[in-house]
């Protein structure tokens, strides 16, 4: 899976844009992102684990609700992270 | 009667252009403004985000001019600043004056969301009310039911029914990290410098064929409207797109700022310039 990473949380991947990873699934896919990207753990994730409602999560384009970060996804797929918004 | 603060500020060229006050640092200074206001009165920003969780992002805002304030009017600005909670919690709006000798001044209005913060180092949020403990620092004075609505969309409608078209153009841009604040997200004053980019863009492309677009150099912005959908984060790609109309005597530019894909609306700027005395509105 090709995951893009936006704005506000690149620098939780040490400000890489497009990480491959290998994974079934789109959650599975950022459970590996945040394990290889530690700093993104928390940022991505509240303390049971689950994505934070903050987050907007595309698959090819398409927006993925909460139940359907389950869903199964192919190496060629593409996600989209992005931050709806921060509050300074 | 709702709290005021007034303090002095010692002028530097960079607040300036040769036509006045920049727009820009009108804004930042108002933002500082609240924020001084707000810990005087209720709670620091900082506190606000770091022991209450809640972050203020700004939506809506509107700027005026009287006559333009000069580097060389004084040493100082006056500056003269008011805040109160609208909508039963869901806004903070700031007023702002930032004022010259001669009774000249800038008139700022801003109305911010709060965000509820996820505790997050990203700093992500909700929007959400303000809190029962923060609400109490208020006086009954400062606290409004009704919510701020921006009036920009109304504006902008009639100014694209009834104003003539005169040019058009887009200009792309990237956010880099000295145009965010402290979250990497755009800070938003960020967005009067782009749409004054545009602008300055389609004037020099269309002066020759429409001069009336002039005005918008030789003369400094008279108001300035601004209404944010979604921010621009860091090294977001997007657009201005700028259009110039004759409206009531007045000249506008209608700027939307816009993602790169599928041009989705981030902003709305609109800037009003009076036309030359024959044309004008005042």
């Amino acid at each position: 899976m090709i995951v893009h990473v936006n704005g506000a949380l690149l620098r939780f991947t040490d400000y890489r844009r497009v990480i491959t990873v290998d994974a079934p699934t789109v959650e599975a896919a950022l459970t590996r992102l945040a394990d290889e990207y530690r700093p993104l753990h928390t940022v991505l994730f509240d303390r049971r684990g689950r994505v934070r409602a903050t987050h907007r999560i595309f698959l090819n384009g398409e927006l993925l609700a909460a139940d359907q970060l389950a869903s199964p996804a192919a190496d060629t797929d593409s996600v989209e992270l992005l931050l709806a918004i921060s509050g300074g | 009667m709702p709290r005021w603060s007034s303090y002095e500020i010692p002028v530097d060229t960079g607040f300036f252009t040769p036509l006045g006050l920049q727009p820009t640092a009108v804004c930042r200074l108002g933002f500082n403004a609240a924020g001084r206001w707000l810990s005087r009165h209720a709670i620091s920003h900082r506190r606000l985000v770091a022991e209450h969780r809640t972050g203020l992002v700004v939506w809506s805002a509107q700027l005026a001019f009287d006559e333009p304030v000069r580097f060389f009017d004084a040493d100082c600005l006056e500056m003269r600043v008011t805040g109160r909670v609208r909508g039963a919690g869901t806004q903070f709006e700031c007023e702002v004056e930032v004022g010259g000798p001669f009774d000249t001044r800038a008139r700022l209005q801003a109305c911010c969301v709060p965000l509820r913060l996820e505790g997050d180092p990203a700093l992500s949020g909700i929007p959400a009310r303000l809190g029962p403990d923060v609400m109490a620092a208020f006086l009954p004075d400062e606290i409004e039911a009704r919510p701020h609505r921006s009036t920009l969309p109304g504006l902008r409608a009639a100014v694209v029914r009834h104003g003539a078209a005169l040019a058009r153009s887009r200009m792309p841009f990237v956010i880099h990290r000295h145009q965010c604040e402290v979250a990497d997200q755009w800070f938003w004053p960020e967005a009067i410098s782009l749409a004054a980019g545009g602008r300055e863009g389609l004037v020099q492309a269309e002066a020759e064929r429409v001069p009336l677009l002039l005005s918008a150099l030789r003369t400094p912005v008279r108001r300035l409207d601004l209404l944010f959908n979604r921010p621009f984060f860091l090294f977001d790609e997007g657009a201005v797109r700028s259009s110039a109309h004759e409206w009531e005597g007045r000249l506008v530019f209608i700027h939307e700022l816009v993602g790169s894909e599928k041009d989705q609306p981030r902003a709305l700027v609109t800037e009003q310039f009076s036309l030359p005395k024959d044309r004008a509105w005042d």
